[in-house]
């Protein structure tokens, strides 16, 4: 298997055991080609499209994990994990759910939670969060307890209000 | 006819957690459904990166409320192969008794909303009672009743009490003489066939398009579960089977949640005559000054639901990089229920809801 991603593709490292997991790293030109070959070859589940902020490097790394659900048993054991490295600010990226369906509501949970825009998704919507951030809450140099004090601070307690204190 | 749109939850009657559905209704047709998480939204994921390996057990079982022990059982798992932990024989057989516990409560849970939904309220009061027959159990071993932070890094936090296991024989024999009466009133009820039957209709092609795992995918025909293909605990020791049906409607995912309940029973009983002595834990590290290596893992487990699993991502300190949880219920939740719901009637919204199993805290996080 990895023997034969590299052959295929250019510029790509693979690593892992070999049995339950093999991680790919790659270019972010080759994620998507890479995407579309893994899911002909049998691996159709998309379980999770992960970030992770790598802030030392100033890049944000993105992960997806494939499986396979009609492959036989060796297979059925392997999890794919493609990485690939974007840089950190005005993050942009091809979004996958032409290849995988379920891979729309990770995409819009990444835009909002890492601020990372997915090219040519549908409708690109917030998901969980209802109020604008300067910093995309889920990046290291979000401090949330800053921002909790920031916020709840402002709102006078009921007791101040009534002259009470 | 005029299109009329609806708001479904979170405050509606036949709407089960925190969740909201956005329907385009023509008469009482749904055109088109959007689901809108988020009312239970608490960022988890980045408090867990505040916070020391052992600090983030009482998180991780919020995640999921109905069953907390599989998110314990993910995060304990990834800990340990990032830490490089062994755990004892004993320990792994445990996990699995209680686990498998864990998903008949969990199960019973899932009947008690179905059931009630349906206006079953006679079987939806006995799946509740048995539910807390199980949560006696629980109670017993670890000290709380719904959030137990039982599992642990290296094994379980404390073996059995003396004669629990007899107290498990007994509290499943219950359960189990029971089960004619829930089939005569329930699952073999006309009335239950003519609601649930054809409705909400996924076929296997389509489930596997949209990522769906569990029992949702194994209603319509896939005999795919986490615990054969990638054992885990003591799952490879003993012989079970995996439960299949093949319309993909609602009326077969209930059907396949009963026998699954059934084989987790017939499993625990076997688990328990199988159980080995030993040692039911393995020392770890100091919590307070426990760094481990940077590495990264990405472990997966069936839970109730189907795939669980938790991408761990360590940069050598005391406290995780990054946690991302992968459950069920996304998918589920959120591509699949707004296919399902398609040229449905407006009546059975919460039907298939409930048949998916969806639960909003493991979708918001």
């Amino acid at each position: 298997m990895q023997y034969e991603l590299r052959s295929m593709f250019e510029g790509i490292s693979t690593e892992g055991d070999g049995e339950t997991r093999v991680t790919v790293k790659c270019r972010k030109e080759t994620v998507i080609t890479m995407l579309s070959f893994l899911k002909k070859t049998g691996f159709d589940h998309l379980a999770l499209i992960s970030c992770v902020d790598r802030i030392n490097n100033n890049e944000l790394e993105l992960v997806y994990i494939l499986s396979s659900y009609g492959g036989d048993a060796a297979m059925q054991k392997l999890n794919i994990l493609v990485k690939t490295r974007i840089p950190r600010e005005n993050p942009q990226f091809y979004t996958a759910t032409e290849i995988f369906r379920n891979a729309s509501p990770y995409e819009r949970e990444l835009h909002e939670l890492f601020g990372i825009f997915f090219r040519g998704h549908p409708g690109l919507t917030p998901l969980f969060l209802e109020r604008e951030y300067d910093i995309p809450p889920f990046r290291k140099d979000f401090d949330t307890r800053k921002y909790v004090k920031d916020v709840f601070d402002q709102i006078p307690f009921v007791d101040d209000k009534k002259g009470r204190t | 006819m005029r299109e009329l749109e609806l708001y479904f939850g979170p405050q509606h009657l036949g709407m089960v957690g925190n969740f909201s559905i956005t329907l385009q209704v023509e008469g009482d047709r749904i055109v088109k459904a959007t689901a809108n998480p988020g009312f239970l939204h608490r960022g988890f994921e980045k408090l867990m990166e505040q916070r020391t390996w052992i600090q983030n057990f009482p998180l991780v079982c919020r995640i999921n409320v109905v069953e907390p022990d599989h998110m314990e059982l993910m995060y304990a798992m990834a800990v340990e192969k990032l830490a490089g932990i062994e755990v004892p024989e004993r320990a792994q057989f445990i996990r699995s008794i209680y686990l498998e516990l864990a998903r008949v409560g969990s199960h019973l849970f899932g009947l008690w909303a179905y059931a009630n939904m349906l206006g079953f309220d006679t079987v939806a009061n006995w799946a509740m009672y048995h539910r807390d027959l199980i949560l006696d159990l629980f109670e017993e071993l670890t000290g709380g009743r719904v959030y137990h932070i039982y599992l642990w890094p290296g094994g379980v936090r404390r073996d059995f009490p003396e004669g629990f296991e007899d107290r498990i024989r007994s509290t499943l024999h219950t359960i189990g003489s029971c089960v004619p009466d829930y089939d005569d009133t329930f699952f073999h009820n006309r009335l239950f066939y003519e609601r649930a039957h054809e409705v909400g209709k996924l076929s296997l092609e389509e489930a596997c398009r949209m990522g769906a795992v569990g029992q949702v995918l194994r209603a319509t025909g896939m005999k795919k579960d986490i615990r054969k293909t990638e054992p885990y605990a003591a799952y490879d020791q003993v012989d079970w089977e995996i439960p299949v049906r093949t319309d993909g409607d609602a009326y077969s995912r209930i059907w396949v949640v009963r026998d699954e309940m059934i084989e987790s029973v017939h499993m625990i009983f076997k688990l328990l005559d199988k159980l080995p002595k030993g040692e039911a834990y393995q020392r770890i590290p100091n919590p307070f000054k426990w760094k481990i290596p940077e590495n990264e893992v990405y472990v997966r487990c069936e839970s109730s639901r189907g795939e669980l699993g938790l991408y761990l991502v360590s940069e050598g300190g005391d406290k995780p990089c990054r946690a991302h949880f992968r459950t069920p219920s996304y998918s589920h939740g959120l591509t699949i229920l707004e296919k399902a719901l398609e040229n449905e009637s407006i009546a059975d919204v919460g039907n298939i809801m409930i048949s998916l199993y969806i639960t909003a805290p493991e979708i918001d996080r």
